[in-house]
């Protein structure tokens, strides 16, 4: 190839860009697209967390741009009605753990890749930063999976979000473990165990301050180091303390090593009552499952309820052939949150933030529309949604059991865990 | 704290202590031998614990019995690296610290990535192993089996460490190189080998601790971060190029963090650590055992 020929070649292959971009944009005004941003950890400790949070949203963006004959919201037609069938499409961002980067992704997002709304967090220090970028640019942030109550209390105006957080998890565990005394079991002392970010922190100052209002006493209230090498001296005080019941606050890492360290230096937890998290992740079952019979976590979400609403198991499905694992706790939430999101786009009939804002301000939706236990979508001021009801999981032979609260339990909780 | 608490705190500081020192020794060695910090340990650590779990994975072997290998595999790890990256790196005309420094940082976040790329980022750990899970209980402390054989490795290793610098050629020639590099190579020996077979060397420790370690912990692309770190500030303390001074500062570390837990809330445990760390910068930068 001389250097004509190689000019030549290099014009015409710039007139086929230009072309093709052309018919792009042709393309784009046809059928308009609504940007999402997504904001997880893709690397890092808790990258597993983030791959899920992907399939999870894929799932949730394949039943909104294509028709799908499920009682779900956002199910039915493809694409956003209210927006001659405009597509959504996702932008991954990875934080890695870190407030920082999430809050620098957030304004990458809204400011270059010009998205309509942002969902995320899972770590809730994350999620606090990334709120504090939405509020200031005006565009709705659904806080699909991080649980610190301190997150909505901060007089925001575009922060929602849908699931519990860890004040109605945590009094939902008090609430069975009130059940449970007046059943007879034996229930004085608890001890809390968490990790030293603000999920840790804020889930440990709800919990302390529920079990001083409702008469029992923390035997032993141990924050750590989150990715310690090793837990001996902390659990340690655990197992000097022996109380009736743990309640740990703490990501998959920790998790696994809280539950090695405590079989290592044969403390045997009588109960173990956990704010999901670490403790709702397969992996931690997989590799810790035979020392964790009868453990119980709290959660968003039960495949139990399928058999009330057949969609669920649907959408399961579509989820297992993505990731090759079930639903749980977090990609559920992560799943419904972009939905309800989609959602509020759709019934706003504009991109616009102020007034997805407001749609979503004006969410109502039944519980049933949803895969969740919930009672009813809406938001308060604050944008919490107060009727987030949560469920108590025992893992029991292998798989959970929702055993709390009574009228969505399918089997009694085993107490102590051992038996 | 009673007295058993007090034990089992010393005894679990001990039992760690000896783990991060057998972490700690290839990094002293490689630094010793050339001045070179490696970034990268962590991720040998990281390499050495996929290596074991794959190992055990597709032979169903113990991770004990495959202990070997993944010592020789990381041996050859060690020696690709120098000869692939180091070797240039130390070419470098400008700047040469920094082109180092760079060079094993990149080769760590490549090592971190491809883990994650091609083994995912989930959790692994051995499930049923001949020590997992099994613990020995003494007057009331809790030594759980593959810590104490950890343990037992990393004194084996110290010690068959120690008869290969006073007792074989090579050692003799790794003082030597690391003395003088110009002068071994006037009595004819190759820098270059020395160089090879020192990271080799290196890394084959590191791989030994991480075979240790993935009997107990989980494994993870990040894993090498929780380890490195403590890596760093162990040979810190024991001072730079100091094989010994990595045993002893080990242990000092392992005591450190475990009293410190003890008697501090535990979140602020490394704090004990890193307060050591500056001591021993202030007051003497050489380490404990360093011939800076």
């Amino acid at each position: 190839m001389n250097r004509r020929e190689l000019l030549l070649g290099g014009a015409s292959a710039m007139s086929f860009a230009a072309a093709a971009g052309f018919a792009g944009a042709v393309q784009a005004q046809a059928a308009r697209e609504v940007v999402i941003g997504v904001i997880y950890p893709m690397s890092g400790a808790s990258a597993q967390v983030g791959i899920d949070a992907r399939h999870a949203f894929e799932t949730a963006l394949d039943i909104v741009n294509n028709d799908h004959a499920l009682d779900l919201i956002g199910a039915k037609g493809a694409g956003l009605s209210a927006l001659s069938g405009a597509k959504l499409r996702l932008v991954f961002a990875d934080h890695q753990a870190d407030p920082q980067k999430g809050r620098a992704e957030a304004e990458r997002l809204i400011t270059q890749e010009k998205v309509s709304a942002i969902i995320g967090c899972y770590q809730s220090s994350v999620s606090a930063t990334v709120s504090a970028v939405t509020e200031r640019y005006g565009v709705p942030f659904l806080c699909a999976d991080s649980s610190s109550p301190s997150l909505q209390r901060r007089g925001m105006k575009f922060f929602f979000r849908p699931a519990a957080q860890d004040e109605m998890f945590s009094a939902a565990m008090f609430d069975f473990f009130d059940a449970q005394k007046a059943k007879g079991k034996k229930i004085d002392t608890v001890a809390l165990f968490f990790e030293d970010t603000i999920f840790g922190v804020d889930s440990s100052n709800v919990q302390r301050k529920l079990a001083t209002e409702r008469g029992y006493k923390i035997a032993a209230d141990v924050k750590y180091r989150t990715n310690s090498p090793s837990l001996t001296a902390e659990v340690q005080q655990l197992k000097s303390a022996d109380p009736d019941v743990l309640m740990p606050s703490s990501y998959t890492t920790d998790a696994m090593l809280l539950v090695k360290t405590t079989a290592e230096l044969g403390y045997k937890p009588k109960n173990l009552v956990a704010q999901a998290s670490g403790f709702s992740e397969q992996v931690t079952y997989d590799a810790v499952g035979d020392k964790l019979r009868g453990a119980i976590t709290r959660a968003s979400f039960s495949l139990d309820l399928a058999a009330k609403r057949p969609f669920i198991t649907t959408v399961n499905d579509m989820f297992k052939a993505r990731s090759t694992r079930d639903f749980n706790d977090n990609s559920s939430r992560q799943f419904m949150g972009l939905l309800l999101l989609a959602e509020a786009i759709n019934r706003a009939g504009t991109t616009d933030g102020a007034k997805v804002r407001d749609a979503l301000a004006a969410t109502d939706i039944p519980g049933t529309s949803t895969i969740m236990p919930w009672a009813r979508v809406r938001y308060g001021a604050d944008g919490q949604n107060p009727d987030a009801s949560p469920v108590l999981l025992q893992y029991v032979e292998g798989k959970f059991v929702t055993i709390f609260p009574t009228d969505v339990a399918i089997a009694g909780a085993i107490w102590p865990m051992n038996g | 704290m009673t007295a058993q608490a007090l034990a089992q705190v010393l005894a679990s500081g001990l039992l760690m202590g000896l783990i991060y020192a057998l972490i700690a020794v290839g990094l002293s060695l490689i630094f010793g031998l050339m001045d070179v910090v490696n970034f990268a340990h962590g991720e040998f650590l990281m390499t050495a614990m996929y290596v074991a779990f794959g190992l055990v994975f597709l032979t169903s072997l113990d991770p004990i019995l495959v202990m070997p290998i993944v010592v020789a595999v990381l041996f050859g790890v060690g020696a690709v690296v120098y000869l692939g990256v180091v070797r240039f790196a130390m070419r470098a005309k400008a700047n040469q610290g920094m082109v180092q420094i760079f060079a094993t940082f990149g080769l760590a976040t490549l090592l971190q990535g491809a883990a994650q790329y091609f083994l995912t980022p989930d959790y692994r750990s051995i499930g049923n192993s001949w020590l997992g899970g099994k613990t020995l209980e003494l007057g009331g402390v809790f030594l759980p089996l593959p810590q104490i054989f950890g343990g037992l490795v990393s004194i084996a290793a110290f010690g068959g460490l120690y008869l290969l610098m006073s007792r074989t050629d090579f050692g003799k020639a790794l003082e030597a190189t690391r003395e003088d590099q110009g002068a071994v190579a006037l009595v004819g020996i190759d820098r270059n080998r020395v160089f090879t077979l020192g990271w080799g060397l290196g890394a084959a420790l590191v791989g030994l601790a991480g075979a240790v370690l993935a009997i107990f912990y989980y494994i993870h692309p990040q894993v090498g971060a929780t380890f490195g770190l403590i890596a760093y500030v162990t040979v810190a303390l024991g001072g730079f190029g100091s094989v010994f001074g990595a045993l002893v500062a080990g242990i000092i570390v392992g005591f450190v963090e475990a009293l410190t837990a003890a008697i501090l809330p535990p979140a602020m445990k490394s704090l004990g650590i890193y307060m050591l760390y500056l001591g021993v910068v202030f007051v003497r930068p050489s380490g404990l055992f360093g011939k800076l």
